[in-house]
């Protein structure tokens, strides 16, 4: 071990990612709760990068075709993410647009841009800063849920405001769209393996030892 | 060995074996976090998640929010919010968002009671280790505390053009949502299986 640091792997030792176990590598099973074991995550990379393509594919629709439509006097009005964002800003609620704006369009492109940036690391094994990417892709995993919020409004807005002929909210296409985006997203943040990129800097210590 | 855990973020083995009371362990490569201790962890998770429940079942009882104009008023409840993307040709997102405000807290709470009362009378349970695998597989799948700022944003969008009123169920579903949070980072991963081993070695 050139870097001092020893690992599970190094080991021989698979950690079983539901109760944190360390068990023979060999094992197939977790001895303690029965989960399958994996030293990493199988074709992390592949599966992660496979995830990510459905995502950004869905976030077109999602903000292509309205996510509300706001029938006023039975008028009937359609808006998309932006335009909801447009309205608050002319509304003068410039905190609620920046927070629906940095929820819906900042968050997930940020996210799937911070996911496709780390698996592209991993392929093309570069090894500088695995630390700070380990960050990123804790960040990147903690604020996906985040952008839920766009959908939970429509979701209050239709169940509450149902005045028929006067003022009435209808749930739009893109909603089904967003909600994709953010589930999607979320899978392929649990199937990205960040110890790979560890992985790669001791294999370039150690062949660079002998 | 069992004193040793290995970072989920870097595969480094750490020991955290000798973790004081109400501290919590850092991988020193990478930063992840490994697992937080707590003497009365388990009573922790008890009683947030009792809390919780009984919040969550005044939530389900009374209106969350209500609409009035021009003599017109319309009341939404807590399952309205999915019920009414389910009403307008949405059923499966009614669904998701079902599954994410309502029915994943309630399970985890559920299962929740499950692990921590058996632990801390020191009873063998045939559930425990199936409950505690399905209760760490579903944590970061609840989005209460989202749903809360979907609410307030919400308010703002239609402030304007009508009075709101908040419902009882609005305060005690916020409420929840904070007891279920505090319920969540005292059910510790490591810990909670150290426990159950323990338990098992006892009989
Ligand atoms: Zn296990
Ligand atoms: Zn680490």
């Amino acid at each position: 071990m050139s870097t001092g640091a020893v690992t599970a792997a190094d080991s021989d030792l698979a950690s079983c990612h539901t109760c944190c176990k360390l068990s023979p590598a060999s094992l197939h099973r977790c001895p303690r709760c029965g989960a399958t074991l994996h030293l990493r995550i199988t074709d992390s990379v592949q599966r992660t990068v496979a995830l990510l393509i459905t995502a950004t594919i869905l976030y077109i629709p999602a903000n292509v075709y309205p996510i509300m439509v706001t029938e006023y006097l039975g008028v009937p009005e359609a808006s998309t993410i932006m335009g909801g964002v447009v309205v608050l800003v002319k509304l003068g609620s410039i905190p609620v647009a920046a927070v629906i704006f940095i929820a819906s369009v900042v968050v997930p492109l940020a996210k799937i841009a911070a996911m496709f940036y780390l698996t592209w690391s991993v392929a093309r094994r570069k090894l500088e800063g695995p630390r700070r990417r380990t960050k990123l892709y804790v960040v990147a995993e903690f604020v996906g849920k985040w952008s839920m919020i766009d959908v939970f409004v429509v979701a209050i807005l239709v169940a509450l405001v149902q005045l028929q002929g006067l003022l009435a909210f209808y749930p739009g296409i893109a909603a089904y769209s967003f909600a994709g985006v953010v589930l999607v997203t979320m899978v392929a943040a649990e199937n990205f393996d960040s110890r790979l990129m560890w992985d790669q800097l001791e294999e370039k210590n150690d062949s660079s030892r002998t | 060995m069992d004193n040793l855990i290995a970072c989920h973020g870097c595969d480094l083995l750490v020991d955290v074996g000798n973790l004081e009371d109400d501290s919590r362990a850092y991988c020193p490569r990478c930063g992840h976090f490994l697992t937080r201790y707590q003497r009365d962890g388990m009573s922790r998770v008890l009683a947030y998640a009792i809390a919780a429940i009984v919040l969550l079942l005044v939530a389900s009882s009374f209106p969350f929010l209500s609409f009035k104009q021009a003599g017109l008023e319309s009341v939404m409840t807590l399952y309205g919010a999915p019920g009414s993307l389910a009403r307008y040709g949405m059923p499966a997102l009614g669904l998701i968002v079902a599954t994410f405000i309502i029915i994943v807290p309630s399970l985890i709470l559920l299962l929740m009671v499950m692990i921590s009362v058996p632990l801390l009378i020191g009873r063998r349970v045939p559930w425990m280790h199936a409950a505690t695998r399905a209760v760490f597989a579903l944590q970061n799948w609840s989005m209460a505390e989202v749903f809360i700022i979907g609410v307030l944003v919400s308010l703002v969008k239609i402030m304007s053009l009508a009075t709101v009123i908040l419902g009882i169920s609005f305060w005690a579903y916020s409420a929840f949502s904070i007891c279920f949070i505090l319920a969540l980072v005292s059910l510790d991963r490591y810990q909670c299986w150290q426990l159950i081993d323990q338990l098992e070695a006892q009989a």
